[in-house]
């Protein structure tokens, strides 16, 4: 999700250019002109400005410390950033950029990244605080055991919802909208994109109004990850809901702002919504989400005080943000603790995605611990990060679950010994072999992000170092990430090396069965998502024991398990966290953090509101 | 004349049938597909697979590739350009949306193409190897030699970052909602620096053409008689030598409006103007075969359209050629 919106201006610019110069020169120019594609991308990349490779400045930031918000999130008694002492200004418009444009605005219907914007105006039930703890949004409380809300044997979930909440165009929001939600997905001429919790659901009823009892099938981890967006029961006239209806593409909500009108490729206007059952908020008049798909650009546009938010930045866009914080500049840069998602060399463990044979080099584990030992993790965040990320040992390394395990030093001598002793001999040209096979392998990562590929070369040299030689072969996204039908490299196992950013939010259960070998994608089962091709039978039973209860303590214990299977193994090694953090435009106040979501922010624009 | 244009109006048909093929099959061959972003690995939410083949059968991904070619074309055939995987919307009403801005950017860098490359092309033949000729055949070398995303990326870093006089993206301020002179100043502001990369660009190689033809008639016996019967320098040219010269230039000139179409995806994409040229770089990353067909196929028509338009005006101005 990260690696798309980032890798996305400079894909689109190489993809421009591929098709500029051949047209060019087959119509008119004859002759070529003599510029080489690599000459070209470094123009590009020279003259993008921002995330440089000389900018080593490690700096704390300026933003102050957020205090982890236990509150209400709704209730808008947490954290604030300083106000001025007249009290909040009404009106005016706050312009946020969006680097990556979504089909849809609506979660339900759109699995993008640029859908999230959608809780400007569609609230979810809950929402998870920085701590991980989910506080009602639309619901009365969080189920538990000791309030009834989750029955004994953990499989049935009675939500309550908070009274008097209503749609923006004036209609209550009940139980039913619930139901009706429910209906859509199970309805199998409805396209939802939805996370896996909702398959788990075996019925939704609704008791009274504001009650909805929900029976699952199984164990459901996320059961309160259900019901971020809900349907307005009222607005369909059949439970057929597809991309191509209009509240798929733009919804209803109950939230502070409504959708008024979108120009793709260019604008969505949103407006204050009449009905909010906060009659002062919220402040502003509207947002206009603003479409600019070129990163640098926006990143210097933001700077220079054109808009006052953007959707989203990364860690590569940090050094450049807290110096022109320092400088001045009109941006607040606020740093979070913990979250954010991890960046992965996801190790191929079978041969060209044959189940029943080992990779030839990835296969011996001792090549994977030796690479562990071998990358000089501090050195990508300090020289090229520019101070911003940390180090993580455990897979599972946030969130309620979150397990504090020591990280693999950097120790080339150590790696060149275990290789040694697993029989791993130096050929002439300094890389090893065993057996004939040679310790070479492809490298593959997103192409066209300039920070990436500089800690790509350095991780090169690392490997080099102890003998593996790493071959560069950066491919579009879509060549990786592409299903099993589509042939993408992971899917079909087609790889030895990816490096690309994942994680999962609060609950782990959906991000440890992406090492599950029940989920490796085969012809039988094309929608999985075990790209390393791992089997282990340990790791899977220890899993199946974390998903079997919605008992915390015994779910963190078989997890701690399978983090220790996982730290020996090494089916994927994680490289750093990316710092955590978000910007806005020094004149825009009242923006409250403290959520799980680094993007949470966007959670409280009810209480924005713009200086003058 | 009416006869050749109906001939080849009918000639267009299987070349057109004959491209959406070859495009169709080589755009479902690239690797990926569009359902790399709705499986979104990397996201905390997982679909199933089953949501997944929903929109597989949807989208007819499952269908062998002539079946799914055969219903693309079908629909076709009845006016239904498809609908988009990525929003859902209607091809025609996506592209519909996004024509006004590539058509204000275009038509405005070929106005600014043709009265830039008309004069200084001229003068240069005219005064051919003097210090104005020299430094016109230089800036025109130049001109084809700098990639417009190369040019558009300086235009930027000069006039945006470093003096701050132009607004860097889009074609109107976000934050304003400016009425009357106000918009249009606005607006001009904004279109300064894409419609200059676009015409700079094409400008460099017509002034070579105009160039190169002007010379070529200063050289016929005709100028010679014209000047011998007492005509100006400037008469002989503008009356004699100018329309001859057009008639080579004319053909480059309609040539030159799907170019500029082409070259407004690059433009579009960084200085983040949302026309079909962008709809295009978009749509071509998240394999959104029904718009890239939409838009291949218009763009197909423009090249097929416009060649045709060069030949007509080709016979009108030199009456020597006849089609048959």
């Amino acid at each position: 999700m990260d690696d798309r919106a980032l890798d996305h201006t400079r894909r689109l610019a190489q993809l421009a250019m591929a098709g500029r110069l051949s047209r060019r020169e087959v119509l008119r120019r004859g002759a070529a002109l003599g510029l080489s594609a690599p000459a070209l991308i470094t123009l590009l990349a020279a003259c993008g400005g921002g995330e440089s490779a000389g900018s080593t400045s490690a700096t704390g930031g300026g933003g102050s410390t957020p205090a982890s918000g236990s509150e209400t999130p709704a209730s808008g008694t947490s954290t604030t950033e300083t106000g001025s002492s007249d009290g909040p200004k009404k009106g005016g418009r706050a312009v946020i950029a969006l680097i990556q444009e979504p089909g849809q605005m609506n979660e339900f219907f759109n699995s993008q990244s640029g859908s999230f914007l959608s809780v400007l105006v569609v609230e979810p039930l809950f929402i998870a605080d920085a701590n991980g703890e989910y506080q009602p949004v639309l619901a009365a409380e969080v189920p538990t055991i000791e309030n009834g809300g989750i029955s004994p044997d953990s499989l049935t979930i009675t939500y309550k919802l908070k009274e008097g909440i209503t749609w923006s165009d004036g209609e209550p929001f009940t139980a039913e909208d619930i139901v009706f939600t429910f209906e859509v997905y199970k309805n199998p001429e409805s396209t939802p994109l939805v996370p896996a919790a909702y398959d788990k659901i075996e019925s939704v009823r609704a008791i009274d109004p504001l009650t909805v009892e929900v029976k699952m099938k199984e164990i459901n981890p996320g059961y309160l990850d259900l019901w971020q967006t809900v349907l307005p029961k009222h607005k369909f006239d059949s439970t057929a809901v597809t991309q191509e209806h209009p509240l798929a593409r733009l919804p209803l909500g109950t939230g502070p702002f409504v959708f008024k009108e979108w120009k793709t490729g260019d604008q969505i206007i949103l407006e204050r919504n009449p009905n909010y059952r906060d009659p002062e908020k919220p402040y502003l008049d509207g947002i206009t989400i603003k479409v600019s798909p070129e990163k640098e650009a926006t990143i210097a546009a933001f700077i220079a005080g054109e808009y006052d938010y953007v959707y989203f930045i990364v860690t590569g866009d940090l050094p450049t943000l807290t110096q022109a914080e320092q400088e001045g500049k009109p941006v607040h840069v606020e740093l979070f603790e913990g979250g954010a998602s991890v960046e992965w060399l996801w190790l191929n463990l079978s041969d060209n995605g044959d189940p029943t044979k080992p990779h030839p080099v990835l296969g011996d584990p001792a090549i994977r611990e030796a690479m562990d030992y071998g990358i000089d993790r501090q050195a990508i965040i300090d020289e090229i990060l520019g101070g911003f990320g940390s180090l993580t040992g455990a897979f599972i390394y946030a969130g309620w679950a979150a397990l504090d395990m020591p990280v693999t030093p950097y120790d080339p001598d150590k790696a060149n010994e275990i290789l040694d002793a697993a029989g791993w001999q130096r050929g002439s040209d300094g890389i090893r072999e065993k057996d004939g096979v040679r310790a070479s392998l492809r490298f593959q990562t997103i192409a066209g992000d300039q920070t990436r590929e500089l800690y790509q070369q350095l991780i090169q040299q690392n490997m080099k170092d102890i003998g593996i030689e790493l071959k560069i072969e950066n491919v579009p996204s879509n060549t990786i990430f592409g299903s099993y039908q589509e042939g993408g490299l992971l899917a079909r196992g087609n790889y030895d090396i990816v490096m690309s950013r994942d994680g999962y939010e609060v609950d782990p259960a959906d991000w440890a069965a992406v090492f599950t070998s029940d989920s490796i994608p085969s012809e039988e089962n094309p929608g999985g998502f075990t790209y390393c091709h791992w089997r282990n039978a340990e790791f899977d039973a220890a899993i199946k024991e974390a998903s079997s209860t919605l008992d915390q303590e015994v779910r963190k214990q078989a997890y701690a398990r399978a983090a220790e299977i996982f730290a020996r193994e090494r089916p994927a090694l994680p490289l750093y966290q990316s710092a955590s953090a978000d910007a806005w435009s020094t004149r825009l106040k009242g923006v409250r953090v403290g959520y799980f979501n680094p993007r949470g922010t966007l959670y409280g624009a009810a209480d924005w509101y713009l200086e003058d | 004349m009416s006869h050749y244009v109906i001939r080849r109006a009918l000639q267009a048909i299987p070349l057109l049938i004959g491209i959406s093929v070859i495009v169709f099959v080589l755009l479902q061959m690239t690797p990926g597909g569009p359902l790399a972003i709705a499986e979104n690995p990397g996201g905390s939410g997982r679909v199933t697979q089953e949501q997944l083949e929903r929109l597989r059968a949807k989208y007819g991904l499952d269908d062998p590739l002539y079946m799914r070619y055969l219903h693309w074309a079908g629909d076709l055939v009845r006016g239904d350009w498809g609908t988009s995987f990525n929003t859902g919307q209607p091809v025609l009403a996506m592209i519909g949306e996004r024509i006004p801005a590539t058509l204000l950017l275009t038509g405005l860098a070929f106005l600014v193409t043709l009265i830039l490359a008309f004069p200084i092309g001229i003068i240069s033949a005219a005064r051919q190897y003097s210090l104005f000729d020299y430094i016109a055949t230089t800036a025109a070398f130049l001109g084809i030699a700098v990639p417009s995303f190369w040019l558009a990326l300086m235009f930027l870093y000069v006039f945006t970052f470093s003096l701050g006089w132009l607004p860097a993206v889009g074609l109107g301020d976000p934050r304003q909602q400016y009425e009357g002179f106000a918009a249009v100043v606005d607006r001009a502001r904004h279109l300064i620096m894409p419609v200059s990369v676009l015409a700079l660009v094409s400008t460099a190689s017509l002034t070579r053409y105009v160039r190169a033809a002007m010379l070529d008639v200063l050289g016929q016996d005709y100028m010679r008689t014209a000047r011998g019967k007492g005509l100006t320098e400037r008469a002989a040219l503008m009356r004699h030598a100018l329309k001859n010269a057009a008639i080579p230039v004319v053909t480059i000139l309609a040539l030159e409006i799907p170019d500029l179409f082409i070259g407004s995806v690059i433009v579009e994409s960084i200085f983040a103007i949302s026309g079909m040229g962008r709809l295009f770089v978009e749509s071509a990353d998240l394999r959104d075969y029904p718009v890239l067909m939409g838009i291949l196929l218009i763009a197909s028509f423009l090249v097929i359209l416009f060649n045709l338009i060069a030949d007509i005006l080709y016979s009108r101005l030199d009456p020597r050629i006849r089609y048959r």
